[in-house]
């Protein structure tokens, strides 16, 4: 029983030293979160919440933005949707190893599904054991803990910052994610992949589409599915 | 209000996480489906990277003095030649301050 226990603590800290590189890089991104909503007018209390409750950059940054500008709640609750949509496609991606899991590891899992977590979660019987189910909580738990460590740093240090929105620190994203993406391509499929869904990522960001990232990731998808149809005939 | 705003948020980041990894939902995925969603790691985060790099002030950014694209290419190589994250952040952001503070 103790080796059990053991062992499990073994695969949760693992899986919080797989996300360290992750919950590093969020850094800035937390930092600019927690001064932003400062500036904006939020209280400490708020901002915090927002890191502990909806738990996702993306929104967060563009939900402070929005309510500074008086938009009205429909447009933040659309805004939010459109940009949290892409993790419909991650739910499906996992469906069919995470749903036979108890309910309170669907639960948990699903409120830590983050890109980063998600990005963990390639191995083919990743979700499959308690071991692995105790590896992702792991990850998925630090990178949490990380995410409002860095707000909670942004919001004390938010007062004596400058406007952080304009100092180009959405390139740590990028280049995270260019980690995350670049030593996936081993098939042409998934270079196929990732050019199309690049192109059009260009092209509805430009004619401002909505919904298009997953609209360009979703043509990525096919476009990677068909190579990889074509190749195995 | 802000209040609501927030839990209205918080339902909504939820929901689209949690919603296919509810077992009752009448959803069955063939090999085909699954083959297909394999791809979308890499097809997602992609469309979210492309656009911070090459796009600024809602136009397309193809030159010289774009710190973003030079950065962007020392990521990709590090991430190419070491797969490791820290790497490609460390040389990526190198290049992109250092062009930064060139142009």
């Amino acid at each position: 029983m103790i080796k059990r226990q053991k062992a499990l603590l073994a695969a949760v800290s693992k899986g919080a030293v797989d996300m360290l590189p992750l919950s590093l890089a969020v850094l800035p991104w937390g930092i600019l979160f927690g001064s932003l909503a400062i500036q904006r007018g939020l209280s400490g209390f708020e901002a915090q919440l927002f890191s502990a409750l909806v738990f996702g950059g993306a929104v967060q940054i563009v939900t402070v933005e929005l309510m500074a500008e008086n938009a009205s709640l429909v447009t933040i609750l659309f805004s939010a949707l459109i940009i949290s949509s892409r993790h419909f496609l991650y739910g499906l991606t996992l469906r069919e190893k995470l749903r036979v899991q108890p309910l309170s590891w669907r639960m948990s899992i699903g409120f830590l599904l983050t890109d980063e977590l998600f990005s963990l979660s390639g191995h083919p019987r990743a979700y499959q054991n308690k071991f692995r189910l105790y590896y992702a909580l792991g990850a998925g738990g630090s990178f949490y803990f990380a995410w409002n460590t860095w707000t909670a740093v942004g919001i004390v240090a938010g007062s004596w910052l400058p406007d952080l929105t304009k100092l180009g620190l959405d390139f740590a994203i990028a280049a995270t994610f260019i980690a995350l993406v670049v030593p996936e391509i081993k098939h042409l499929s998934t270079l196929v992949c990732v050019v199309v869904s690049a192109f059009f990522a260009l092209v509805f960001s430009l004619f401002d589409v909505a919904f298009g990232l997953v609209a360009a990731a979703i043509l990525g998808m096919l476009a990677g599915f068909f190579v990889q149809k074509l190749r195995s005939k | 209000m802000t209040y609501i705003t927030l839990l209205l948020l918080a339902s909504i980041t939820f929901t689209t996480r949690y919603l296919f990894l509810e077992g009752k939902l009448p959803i069955r995925l063939g090999p085909n489906i699954r083959c297909l969603l394999s791809f979308s790691g890499p097809a997602v985060l992609t469309a979210i990277f492309i656009p911070i790099l090459f796009i600024h002030q809602q136009q397309l950014d193809i030159s010289m003095s774009n710190a973003y694209l030079w950065g962007g290419l020392a990521a990709s190589i590090a991430a190419y030649k070491t797969s490791s994250v820290y790497w490609t952040i460390a040389l990526g952001t190198g290049l992109f301050l250092l062009t930064g503070m060139f142009f």
